[in-house]
């Protein structure tokens, strides 16, 4: 059984990265493994059993509030464990050394070495990124003001094609072990089922390949029509 | 600026619009009020002055509530409003063109702030603020905190109407001279969808089945109207109905006890496409799906889901609406990101088919009726044909 715990959905949820969680559980049952999604909210404290941890894009006072309540080290139990993280947006600000939100630059929780600045604007589009790790093209949205740099050792999650990313730096997001950081929304699970797939299988400890064409045929088609 | 500038300006609009209408380019309807802005910039404030403004805005159901509001308004005085969907200054402008007593006006969230200070109006109805066009309006909290300075600066004889169940707007008005705090005795589910943080001073904001209250201060408990729950479409025509009261119209508030069929409200039409006798609704963001989807009765759907300019661009959103109840109908999909929405009921387990064409989806069907619910541009498509 793998627990996929969606982290404060009611304040990371507002770009429907939700799905994602939807997506995850929905593959893995297909290809016969049982899942629970577990809906944490502001208020409880976050499981350190979890095996996939999720968090969404948020407005600037929700990223806050979320930021604080993780700051406490729940989330760093799990991911010293070698826990799946996917964190979409604020998600993956958050888990930054530094990010700004309300005008004013906040403490991150420090697990990816990457530091988010105010960009020159707001990134708003359709994003195209090519994933090493993947060997593939993945799409989706990106809504976000951020301009995210990488520190020493920081990796990149793939190199931007269409649209903006990290800030117009040439990449977006972060990758550090099992700890993805990503600005794309779409949800980027359900427009990329590879990545979904990947994600599946670090969790599980054995390659999980699913076989949906629906899913197949939905990707294939955003990634011609995203140029 | 002579009001014979102001003439020359609308006559010349005028006639443009007519001759526009004439050639078959568009319905006319925008064009004259553009126009009449480029030739006399300040033609709103003037043409403003001698009548009774009432402006209604909200993310959903501006449309059919400055509907309602301008069929009671007549009943007491002569009233222009923009036609329909036509709601930023351009429509606005183009609307008071015509001499009245009353103007109602819909307006878009992000240009209320500029026709307020441009109309002074009597009143200005405040419905609801929730996630729409995230990428044109970037943040809900972004939306409200500009109708908070709104309310702040206009002039203290405004009156501002407003469901305090959404604490958007709660917040909004709380810089008002003059409000009137509407409660439905809270939220219409049992929380605001995206109202998980306090829009006033973004503490957390805890939820207890619609009712809200924060440490700062900001809460529904206290209102000066307190109604029942019900649909969308009836907390417009209450609030409709209040604002049809406070500028003159008789017995506005008896005829809320007096209806109980609110399908009028919704903005919908009846149309026959190729023998299937089709009910089209406009559905545009999260909170207008879910309020759409809990109103389908019948076994046969079609979804229609584009994502051009005003639909909103980013197709994401479709994830935080439910669509299980949808689970056992013959559903069938289409528009421009129908491959979107298939896949996103695919992942819930709603069986449905997904076609490419608005009159495939109909085939599918070939006799009966159906319940179409229609994106904002697919609507306007469906309507117009």
């Amino acid at each position: 059984m793998l627990k996929i715990i969606r982290v404060h959905n009611e304040l990371l949820g507002t770009y429907g990265d939700r799905g994602n969680a939807d997506v995850l559980a929905f593959r893995a049952g297909l290809a016969g493994i049982a899942t629970a999604i577990v809906d944490i909210s502001y208020r409880e404290s976050i499981p350190s059993d979890g095996d996939i941890y999720l968090l969404g894009g948020a407005e600037d006072a929700a990223q806050i509030l979320s930021c604080n309540a993780l700051s406490g080290g729940s989330l760093h139990g799990a991911v010293e464990k070698g826990t799946v993280v996917l964190a979409i947006c604020a998600g993956f600000q958050i888990l930054g050394k530094s990010f700004y939100a309300n005008g004013e630059e906040q403490r991150g929780l420090g697990l990816l070495n990457v530091t988010t600045v105010p960009g020159t604007s707001r990134y708003v589009g359709d994003i195209k990124v090519h994933s090493e790790l993947l060997g593939i093209d993945l799409t989706g949205f990106e809504n976000h003001g951020g301009k995210t740099l990488l520190g020493a050792g920081a990796q990149a999650f793939g190199k931007v094609l269409v649209g903006h990313g990290n800030g117009d730096t040439g990449v977006d997001g972060a990758v550090s072990g099992n700890i993805f950081g990503t600005y794309l929304h779409g949800p980027v699970l359900a427009r990329n089922p590879e990545f979904a797939d990947l994600l599946l299988s670090r969790a599980h400890g054995a390659p999980v390949k699913v076989s949906d064409p629906l899913a197949d045929r939905y990707a294939a088609l955003r990634r011609e029509v995203t140029k | 600026m002579g009001s014979l500038r102001l003439k020359v300006a609308i006559a010349i609009a005028k006639s443009a619009g007519a001759l526009s209408k004439s050639l078959g380019r568009g319905s006319g309807e925008t064009l004259p009020g553009r126009i009449l802005l480029t030739l006399c910039p300040n033609a709103i404030e003037l043409l403003a002055q001698s009548r009774v403004v009432i402006l209604v805005s909200g993310t959903n159901g501006k449309t059919s509530t400055t509907k309602e509001l301008v069929s009671q308004v007549r009943t007491v005085g002569t009233v222009v409003t923009s036609s329909s969907g036509s709601n930023l200054s351009r429509g606005v402008a183009g609307a008071l063109m015509q001499d009245s007593v009353f103007a109602v006006l819909e307006v878009d969230e992000l240009h209320l702030p500029e026709v307020v200070a441009q109309t002074n109006p009597a009143v200005v109805l405040l419905l609801n603020l929730t996630r729409d066009q995230l990428h044109r309006m970037h943040e809900v909290k972004r939306v409200a905190a500009r109708w908070h300075e709104m309310c702040k600066s206009a002039d203290p004889s405004t009156l501002f109407i407003a469901d305090v169940d959404d604490p958007f707007v709660n917040f909004a008005i709380t810089g008002a001279a003059s409000a009137v705090r509407v409660s439905f005795g809270g939220a219409a589910h049992s929380r605001h969808p995206d109202g998980a943080v306090c829009p006033s001073c973004g503490r957390y904001l805890d939820w207890n089945d619609g009712k809200y209250h924060c440490d700062c201060g900001l809460s529904n408990e206290y209102a000066n109207h307190t109604y029942d729950g019900g649909s969308a479409g009836y907390r417009n025509f209450v609030l409709a109905s209040l604002a049809a009261d406070y500028v003159g119209v008789h017995n506005a508030l008896s005829n809320i006890e007096l209806r109980s069929d609110y399908r009028g409200m919704e903005r919908a039409t009846e149309k026959v496409f190729a023998g299937v006798k089709a009910r089209v609704r406009l559905t545009k963001n999260p909170a207008s799906w879910t309020e759409a989807l809990a109103g389908v009765t019948g076994n046969n759907v079609i979804l229609v889901l584009n994502a051009r300019e005003v639909d909103g661009i980013d197709t994401s959103w479709i994830w935080d609406v439910s669509c299980a109840s949808l689970a056992g109908k013959r559903v069938v999909v289409t528009g421009e990101r129908g491959a979107d929405l298939a896949y996103r009921l695919h992942v819930e387990g709603v069986q449905n088919t997904l076609v490419d064409t608005f009159d495939e989806a109909i085939a599918v069907f070939g006799v009966g009726s159906v319940e179409v619910l229609a994106a904002y541009t697919a609507f306007f498509g469906l309507v117009g044909r």
